[in-house]
């Protein structure tokens, strides 16, 4: 983004009272202000944290300062030919730096992995509607392979909660390359891949009471499990869950052509019809989806 | 990260950082709703109907409830809403969108909440925040959209835009905007069906623009937009398949803006006095003066509102400042002429 100078018109604030569609308003605090829209952000690092997956850090104090668990970014190509948004779960936030954490599985992600400390890069969010973690609960956070990333911001959240556990259940392709992460973060940590099985057996393992729930209650009776991974897997965690009475929340992911709720690319079926995944979600609950037994 | 927005003076419709993050103070307060938008220094006149500037934000590519958490709607030259049916419509299966160079191919399939919901909710929001709007029409059949028309002959909405041009339904759409014999029939039934201003969104997917548009006006259209869309797809070279679940799709987006500058241009050849709304490729004030000098009225941003949801207000900001230096262009602008 170049400079932005506009001119004197288009001066209305936006009114609150008209408006009256704030239902997942990115950020409330910010009263009659309108979001940022894209901007230019600073990378500060970029690393491979296993083999095809990138760690990368970049610094944006807007949305460091109002990125909620489960929300995402769209990062922009810096090649004016790939156009369409990418967008990642915020992975972690530490001051202005925000973490990401992604596969390269096309052109987009490929040249992210490419970018060193100093580059510019387009970046707009944060977008959607992130997990609830409003109540007093053990959170079980199920995560499968590059879902993972968001559940870590979740689980760094959690801990500077008094009232609030975290559990990770981490189901991985081979290499485990979010554990050492989790567990600073996590009460406790348990992870597999798939020569042993898949989240469901962590699920059965470690929730199901057949060893005991080895984990402990934590400190409310309550359990919340949230989950992103791919569709199938999030599908089997909420039956999962809801067949042993737990609430589960669930982050989706869609092809977007926006990411911000104006083209009605990225729909999901839900128990009132089709919803924006970038708007409506990314996370929903089992119940929305109609996804409970 | 910021240091471009800083200098952003206030009042531009738009979040600046130099606004502080409380946002509010530097903004100034636009009396009352129904009052003329008097801060632009180029309107343009639509078929009789004014707008503010000659930018405007193109239909399904802008929604209330997450634009207006961007910026100020009301500062377009005129708002054009997602198509509306009788009732409400799911659309096609996902994926909807693939990306191709310099643009987007979509197969959204006009999901939306119906003509119902559309008259409760978008289109009185908008008009509260003083937002002229153009309400897009979609159908299936004739019925539907003299259906639709009839629920918005009295309603608040400035002006109609019948949507013959959507490729990515199976009936309606597309394939009565392809033949001049049924779009002729068409528009004269919706034409007395309602007074309101009525503009007829053309599909490129024809052979001859100009057959196509003269139907529409000896009809009773009131003006012309286009372009809707080109038919196009990708294919996943990984599994062979299509990307997009409706296989095929609508092209737009940079790609498609010498395309839709050529038919605007063949259609102002032919109609010297027909008002025009060009789109098709537009993101910047460049673009849209192009669009200008080629016949049109008037232009919607698309695409580019997908990739920045400030798009349309930014090129509303620059065309502003290219209109300075072409008084002539301008004032023809304002007193609805083309060339
Ligand atoms: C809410 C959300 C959060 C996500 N968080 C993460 C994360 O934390 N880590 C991670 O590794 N991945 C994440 N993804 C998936 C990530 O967006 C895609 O892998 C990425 O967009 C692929 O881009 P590409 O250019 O490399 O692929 P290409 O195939 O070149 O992309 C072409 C187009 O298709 C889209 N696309 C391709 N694959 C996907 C996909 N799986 N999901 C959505 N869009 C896709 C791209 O965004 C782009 O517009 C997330 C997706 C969503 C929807
Ligand atoms: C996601 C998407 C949805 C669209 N929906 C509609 C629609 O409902 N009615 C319509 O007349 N045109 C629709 N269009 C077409 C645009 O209004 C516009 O004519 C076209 O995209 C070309 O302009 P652009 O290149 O600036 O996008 C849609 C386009 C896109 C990308
Ligand atoms: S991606 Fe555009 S509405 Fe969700």
């Amino acid at each position: 983004m170049d400079t932005r100078e506009y001119g004197e018109v288009g001066a209305k604030r936006r009114q609150g009272k008209t408006m009256n569609s704030a239902s997942h308003d990115v950020h409330a605090d910010d009263g009659g202000a309108f979001l940022m829209p894209r901007h230019s952000a600073k990378i500060l690092s970029v690393r491979e944290l296993a083999p095809g997956i990138t760690h990368l850090v970049l610094e944006d104090a807007y949305v460091a300062r109002h990125a909620a668990a489960g929300q995402f970014i769209n990062l922009y190509t810096n090649d004016p030919t790939r156009m369409m948004p990418r967008p990642f779960g915020v992975s972690a936030v530490e001051g202005d730096a925000i973490t990401l954490i992604f596969a390269v599985v096309g052109s987009g992600t490929l040249d992210f992995s490419r970018l060193r400390a100093g580059d510019s890069i387009d970046v707009l969010g944060p977008l959607g509607r992130g997990f609830d973690m409003s109540r007093s609960a053990r959170y079980v956070l199920v995560g499968g392979g590059l879902g993972i990333p968001p559940l870590l911001y979740a689980a760094q959240q959690l801990m500077a909660r008094s009232d609030a556990d975290s559990l990770a259940l981490l189901g991985y392709r081979d290499i485990r390359y979010a554990d050492s992460t989790a567990s600073r973060y996590c009460d406790a940590v348990r992870s597999i891949d798939e020569s042993e099985g898949n989240v469901i057996t962590l699920l059965n393992r470690h929730l199901g009471g057949l060893d005991g729930d080895e984990c402990g209650e934590g400190k409310s009776g309550e359990t919340i499990i949230l989950s992103c991974g791919p569709h199938p897997m999030m599908k089997a965690v909420a039956q999962w869950a809801s067949a042993h009475a737990i609430p589960s929340q669930l982050s989706l992911e869609a092809r977007m052509g926006c990411g911000f709720g104006s083209c009605v690319a990225c729909v999901e079926d839900t128990v009132e019809g089709r919803k924006k995944v970038c708007m409506d979600g990314p996370v929903f609950t089992a119940d929305e989806l109609g996804w409970a037994v | 990260m910021m240091e471009s927005l800083q200098t952003d003076p206030a009042g531009t419709g738009m979040r600046s950082e130099a606004s502080g993050e409380e946002g509010r103070s530097p903004r100034a307060e636009t009396p009352g709703t129904d009052e003329p938008h008097t801060g632009w220094r180029h309107g343009t006149v639509v078929a009789g109907v004014r707008w503010k500037n000659p930018v405007g934000t193109a239909s399904g590519t802008f929604n209330l409830a997450a634009c207006g958490r961007y910026y100020d709607v009301s500062a377009m030259g005129a708002i054009s809403t997602k198509g509306v049916s009788p009732v409400p419509w799911e659309g096609n299966p996902t994926p909807r969108t693939a990306e191709t160079p310099c643009g987007t191919v979509n197969a959204v399939g006009l999901q939306n909440p119906g003509v119902e919901h559309y008259l409760i909710d978008e289109l009185p929001k908008l008009k509260a925040l003083g937002a002229t709007v153009v309400t897009n029409v979609a159908g299936h059949s004739d019925d539907d959209y003299a259906q639709v028309v009839a629920r918005l002959a009295d309603s608040p909405a400035d002006m109609l835009e019948i949507n013959v041009s959507c490729p990515n339904v199976s009936h309606g759409g597309m394939s009565v905007g392809t033949d001049p014999l049924a779009l002729f029939r068409l528009i004269g039934r919706l034409r007395s069906i309602s007074d309101k201003p009525m503009v007829v969104k053309l599909s490129p997917n024809v052979t001859d623009i100009v057959e196509i548009a003269k139907a529409c006006v000896d009809a009773g259209a009131d003006a012309l937009s286009l372009i809707n869309t080109l038919v196009g797809m990708r294919l996943d070279i990984n599994t062979g398949k299509p990307i997009l679940a409706n296989n095929t799709g609508g092209v737009s987006g940079p790609c498609i803006l010498p395309i839709a500058l050529s038919f605007v241009w063949r259609v102002r050849q032919a109609l010297p006095n027909i008002p025009i709304i060009g789109i098709g490729g537009i993101s910047k004030g460049e673009d849209a003066l192009e669009f200008l000098y080629a016949g049109a009225n008037a232009v919607e941003v698309g695409a580019a509102s997908l990739l920045d949801p400030v798009a349309p207000l930014r090129v509303a900001h620059e065309l502003e400042s290219l209109l300075d230096s072409r008084p002539q262009l301008a004032e023809k602008l304002e007193k609805g002429m083309a060339w």
